[in-house]
């Protein structure tokens, strides 16, 4: 059994295990940043990511339900990020939404679950089943540590380049603009709640397994991205993924 | 390391912040200026953020859409939005929660 790690320690291996797969050196994470991407393929973006991150505040709500009525700082955490994702201002999928009409497809097919890929099931599935099936400390490390905290790194890089690239306006990629501020409070609680609530080497262990796991589903979701939609438009070798 | 004051209901709060700091994301998790900032959606749409810049305003880029949206004409009092400005340099700030309340709401589209 391996010793219990200090807090520190945790969170260094924390942040390892997340970046060692991170999805932002995936092809279509690249092509995207490089300004290589069609309206098209965001439109297809758009399509599936709604049925990944749309129902994040049901992930969080079975994960609210299980954590023990003890756990005050962390049931308050989940309650104010389902709120924030919902109605604490514009509804975030309202926002995805208003990106993906501006890349030039529609609501109705948005919200179409037949048009999101089989990975993106897979990913969405996964979800669901970590919110309802894993320790809640466990569940937080994966959805909230290990995918969430991520956003704000990727957005940072896609923003600029919608506009300056793509030539959106301001309103139109508000979805990506938001997330810089939200997701960075919640990456970041999420961090402190899993430092302060995995009191043993198992669940310590279990975290991090959960937050490695996360960042391959990730990894998966976006790959499968580039080879469903556009990999028949640009091939790898047009790709710089030397970086 | 930017200096931050936060004058509100008659006190000032002082602290330091790394570089490039959003002060909601502070509050949002647990650092100062937290509990002192009052803040709401982070979003630039609730206007709860909103403080008068009594110093350092001339180091803060021009208003975004989103603060010339939902603060209007008191922009032009020298009130931002906090969850829309990555502090670089020393800054102090005013909030009364009392007025954001009573602001006008934007005008939507």
């Amino acid at each position: 059994m391996p010793d219990m790690m200090d807090q520190a320690t945790f969170r260094t291996a924390l942040e390892t295990a997340i970046k060692g797969k991170s999805a932002t050196r995936s092809p279509f994470s690249v092509a995207w940043a490089e300004g290589k991407l069609s309206r098209a393929h965001l439109c297809r973006w758009a399509e599936n990511h709604y049925h990944y991150v749309g129902p994040f505040a049901e992930y969080l709500a079975y994960v609210y339900a299980r954590l023990p009525a003890h756990m005050t700082e962390a049931k308050d955490f989940m309650l104010s990020n389902m709120y924030e994702e919902e109605i604490g201002g514009d509804r975030h999928t309202d926002l995805l939404i208003r990106f993906a009409e501006a890349c030039g497809t529609s609501a109705a097919r948005v919200k179409d679950p037949d048009n999101m890929s089989p990975t993106t099931r897979g990913l969405q599935s996964w979800c669901y089943s970590v919110a309802m099936r894993e320790d809640p400390i466990v569940a937080i490390a994966g959805l909230v540590v290990g995918l969430e905290s991520q956003v704000p790194s990727i957005y940072r890089r896609q923003t600029p380049t919608l506009r300056e690239k793509y030539g959106f306006t301001d309103e139109e990629v508000e979805f990506f603009d938001l997330h810089i501020v939200s997701d960075e409070i919640h990456g970041e609680r999420g961090y402190q709640i899993v430092l302060s609530y995995a009191t043993t080497p198992d669940l310590q262990r279990q975290c991090l397994k959960i937050c490695e796991v996360g960042a391959q589903m990730r990894l998966l979701y976006t790959n499968a991205l580039y080879h469903n939609y556009v990999e028949n438009d640009l091939p790898l070798r047009e790709l710089d993924l030397a970086a | 390391m930017p200096n931050v004051v936060l004058h509100k209901s008659g006190e000032a709060f002082r602290g330091e912040v790394a570089a490039e700091t959003n002060l909601v994301v502070r509050a949002g998790i647990r650092q100062f200026p937290y509990p002192h900032l009052t803040y709401g959606c982070g979003m630039g749409k609730c206007g709860r953020c909103a403080c008068r810049v009594l110093a350092g305003a001339g180091h803060l880029p021009a208003p975004n859409w989103k603060e010339t949206r939902r603060l209007g004409e008191r922009i032009g009092q020298g009130f931002r939005l906090v969850c829309q400005l990555w502090v670089t340099h020393d800054i102090e700030l005013h909030q009364d929660d009392a007025l954001n309340a009573a602001a006008p709401r934007p005008r939507e589209g």
